[in-house]
């Protein structure tokens, strides 16, 4: 419909406006609607958000790397939460380690948990990359090929992760007791410290992979083969390594959002389906493939969904993830950031 | 310094190459010539690894590099610099030059060669910080050849460097080949425009359904009878 009315982009945005102050009407005639409610809508939108946008980074890396949508990146992002928590099991009872920081020592533990994942998940994701996704490649000529194989694969490789995860730790939810300290209070409102480990943390990974992909020769060698395969190969590219560090770095992203949203929730194995699809919705709603597009994305998401859960309807939280992408795919297909620098004609 | 020999090869299950042989010599500038289709393309694209040899050898100094992965080609000083059209269009410049250098380990060594880079062409510099996607055409295939050259190669093969440009760039590109030449580089330049690459060129292959029909010196071969049917268009070539 909008297609044919050709409103162009300062209609769409005017379209989308509408709908946003349509919305926040909605918001403020609520009867809950007061300044308490508003910031911890704030507060938990935010740091929901954030672990939104972080596996949807790893979705848009994965995408703009390979040229394909991982349908199995949720599963990294439970078992990063489980490497997390088992590495938290394993230090949690070394008194050793009381004893050499009494202080300091929930936070010391919960670093090395967060580190544990990153690492472990990026070398299993660069593991599944060369043994599962690489051999379609070699059949099909190259990812951008082999696409559609690899879609299915990922699905394949989404139950089996969740089978094995289901065999290893079993399918009860487990409690992730960090002990952060207490909560701390923020302009009158009292936090879990958690939520600010999530807050802080994920925006630090952002920013340090927005670093390394901007500053570093890896990451220079990295958004060329983002771009073309070929061209980077005729650079002196290693091209099959980088799409391996590709996929290993998203999958470690994840990993470090699974770790994070551990102690606030709880870890299960079915965990990182719904995560999945919300970070979908979080990349279509940044522009697909655009990372900082992701990170705003993920936090538009986080807002909204907490938003409309406090004054519409929290019974249906799951619900406005979607509705929010499908409004964006009907006003602005592109999403926020959807633009991509085009050749001169 | 470049020896491909009775090569075989194609894209997918389709034959393209069918036996082609080839020589370059050292510090010297050979056209490669022919129509559409003929498989100019797919020899540089078999001989920098983009597509797998099924027959036959390259030889680049003495040494065999047919399937190899193209990065170790590169690494080996024999470059392929493509279209104009194949840059990174959301980079700079000046990044996309740094992406032509990514082998090299020191950074000296890529800050000498991105001012020698500047210094063969001055309008690259002009247009440093610039993105690569609001360059004009000529302007890209300076940015192509000039990010062929970061690496420090020995020899550079140029798919095409004055397609779709008018005449004066094509010129002035054409006067820089020769200056690369002089420079100490070997160049084997692939063309469809077959009588500004003779003019340039020391000898000419031109390829035909695959192999090499005729060869020969530039001036002998832009007086040939075929050639001059084939592809100047029966018109006689005034030099």
């Amino acid at each position: 419909m909008f297609n044919k009315l050709r409103i162009g982009k300062k209609g769409e945005n005017i379209i989308f406006g509408t709908f946003v102050l349509l919305y926040i009407g909605w918001c403020v005639n609520s009867p809950d609607m007061n300044i308490e409610s508003l910031k911890s809508v704030l507060t938990i939108g935010l740091s929901v958000g954030i672990i939104y946008g972080l596996v949807a980074l790893g979705i848009s890396l994965i995408y703009t790397g390979l040229d394909v949508v991982n349908f199995s990146h949720g599963e990294f992002f439970m078992i990063g939460a489980f490497a997390g928590l088992t590495m938290f099991n394993l230090l949690g009872n070394q008194d050793w380690i009381f004893n050499i920081f009494p202080d300091a020592y929930g936070w010391i533990i919960y670093v090395v948990c967060l580190f544990t994942a990153f690492v472990s998940m990026g070398l299993f994701g660069v593991f599944i990359e060369r043994v599962f996704l690489r051999p379609l490649t070699k059949k099909g000529g190259g990812y951008t090929v082999a696409g559609m194989g690899i879609i299915i694969c990922g699905f394949g490789l989404s139950v089996v992760l969740i089978n094995v995860a289901y065999l290893i730790w079993n399918p009860v939810a487990k409690p992730f007791p960090a002990e952060l300290g207490l909560p701390m209070e923020i302009g009158g409102l009292f936090l879990p410290i958690t939520y600010i480990w999530m807050i802080v943390v994920g925006l630090s990974v952002a920013a340090g992979l927005w670093f390394f992909l901007n500053k570093t020769k890896m990451g220079l060698g990295i958004r060329a083969v983002a771009y073309s395969k070929d061209v980077s190969n005729l650079v002196g590219i290693n091209v099959p390594l980088y799409i391996s560090i590709i996929f290993g770095i998203a999958c470690a992203i994840a990993g470090i959002g699974g770790t994070l949203v551990g102690p606030t929730y709880q870890v299960v194995v079915f965990m990182g389906y719904i995560i999945l699809m919300k970070a979908f919705a979080a990349a279509v709603v940044g522009g697909f493939g655009n990372l900082p597009g992701a990170i705003v994305g993920g936090f538009t998401v986080g807002i909204f969904e907490t938003a409309s859960s406090f004054y519409i309807s929290g019974s249906h939280k799951d619900l406005y993830a979607f509705l929010l992408m499908i409004v964006v795919l009907m006003i602005k297909p592109t999403g926020f950031f959807g633009v991509q620098v085009k050749m001169k004609a | 310094m470049l020896k491909i020999n009775q090569l075989i090869s194609g894209y997918g299950s389709v034959q393209i190459l069918n036996g082609a042989n080839m020589k370059v010599e050292k510090q010297s500038i050979v056209a490669l010539l022919g129509g559409n289709g003929t498989g100019k393309s797919t020899i540089l694209r078999a001989a920098s690894g983009l597509i797998r040899s099924w027959k036959g050898t390259i030889e680049f100094n003495g040494e065999q590099i047919q399937n190899l992965p193209a990065h170790e080609i590169v690494g080996k000083g024999l470059v392929q610099v493509t279209q104009g059209k194949d840059v990174f269009p959301a980079m700079s410049v000046t990044e996309n030059l740094k992406l032509g250098g990514f082998i090299l380990k020191s950074k000296q060594q890529l800050l000498d060669n991105l001012e020698k880079v500047y210094n063969y062409f001055p309008r690259l510099n002009e247009r440093k910080d610039q993105l690569a996607a609001t360059l004009s055409g000529g302007e890209l295939q300076m940015l192509c050849i000039g990010r062929g050259l970061m690496s420090n190669p020995k020899m550079i093969m140029l798919d095409e460097p004055s397609a779709a440009l008018a005449p004066q760039i094509v010129l002035d590109i054409f006067k820089n080949i020769n200056r690369i030449r002089q420079d100490g580089l070997t160049v084997l330049v692939v063309e469809q425009n077959v009588r500004m690459a003779l003019l340039l060129a020391d000898y000419g292959y031109v390829i035909k359904d695959g192999v090499i029909n005729v060869e020969g010196d530039s001036k002998k071969l832009m007086y040939d009878e075929s050639v001059k049917e084939s592809y100047l268009g029966g018109t006689k070539a005034n030099v």
